[in-house]
């Protein structure tokens, strides 16, 4: 699991970084619709890997590392558009998100340094929020594989 | 000369994310979301354990992936350059702003269950509704805010 982990985020980080993704400019004129390339990168990916997972779990395609697959879907919630309308503004204001600014780091950007650590602080405090605002009620057990996968 | 070309198209980067997306759902039934991955890394430097301990591993392959394609161009050059963005703001308004960015997008992608890779790419592509109404949410936050500093800044930004 570890190894492909590692083989999955190397390929991702290159493709990241290949195509400029951490570049602040980049997703600036992406979010100014002056070019329209990352937009059609995203889409690209989706209408690759949308049809195939389709098929593999309509054929019950059977894991040899994580059992049959499941693909995870979610339902829509008031937190999925207030959550979503916040990391909007954010990646607006830095012009990069998670992995990107990762991959700004690796490729010398100091200040992705900075937005990392504003995301590690933000994870946490909603964490802790959602902690504390759950603690009188009972709460139906968090989706783990949900609540680490996205 | 560099190996790489300034800027790989997207309809060469596109199709081999989707198709990484493919290989970690095929081979172990998992997504590939980043944010989830620092909570991770936080988890490990905390030596709190956890199942998802691989995900250490895939945050550590995206730095090595993104180091490896800088140094086919050439090499990492360390600097505080940010594009545009450090050109319109002098170095003292810049931290503080990043990180206020940084704060909004983890609590956000949190609280929405998952930010530009969770939801954007695999959520979309498993078909799940809550990450199409996620994506389209923060896109059209995106481009709104983006809209409003290029205003407010006259078209510096």
């Amino acid at each position: 699991m570890s190894g492909v982990g590692f083989l999955v985020g190397a390929g991702f980080g290159f493709a990241l970084a290949a195509a400029r993704l951490n570049d602040y400019d980049v997703i600036h004129n992406m979010l100014l619709l002056r070019e329209l390339d990352v937009f059609l990168l995203m889409a690209s990916a989706i209408a690759v890997a949308a049809p195939t997972l389709w098929v593999l779990s309509r054929r019950r395609w059977h894991t040899p590392l994580g059992g049959p697959l499941a693909l995870q879907r979610c339902a829509v919630e008031r937190k999925t558009v207030v959550g979503a309308m916040m990391f909007g503004t954010g990646w607006a204001l830095a012009g990069t998100c998670p992995g990107p600014a990762l991959a700004m780091v690796a490729g010398g950007g100091l200040l992705g340094l900075v937005v990392m650590v504003g995301l590690v602080a933000g994870l946490s405090l909603r964490d802790a929020v959602a902690a504390r605002s759950s603690a009188p009620r009972a709460q139906r057990p968090l989706d783990r594989s949900i609540a680490l996968g996205r | 000369m560099p190996l790489l070309p300034d800027r790989l198209p997207w309809y060469v980067a596109g199709p081999l994310i989707g198709l990484l997306l493919i290989v970690m759902y095929s081979a172990a039934n998992r997504t590939i979301g980043v944010s989830g991955s620092y909570l991770e890394v936080l988890g490990f430097l905390r030596r709190r354990p956890s199942p998802e301990r691989w995900r250490v591993w895939f945050f550590g392959g995206i730095f090595a992936g993104a180091l490896a394609a800088t140094a086919l161009r050439g090499g990492p050059a360390l600097g505080l350059d940010y594009g545009t963005l450090s050109r319109a703001l002098p170095l003292a308004a810049l931290v503080p702003l990043l990180f206020l960015a940084g704060l909004l997008m983890g609590y956000g992608a949190r609280w929405a269950g998952g930010c530009t890779s969770g939801h954007g790419i695999c959520g979309t592509s498993a078909l799940s509704p809550g990450s199409f109404v996620a994506t389209a949410t923060f896109m059209a936050a995106a481009v709104v805010v983006t809209a409003v500093l290029h205003f407010v800044t006259g078209g510096a930004l």
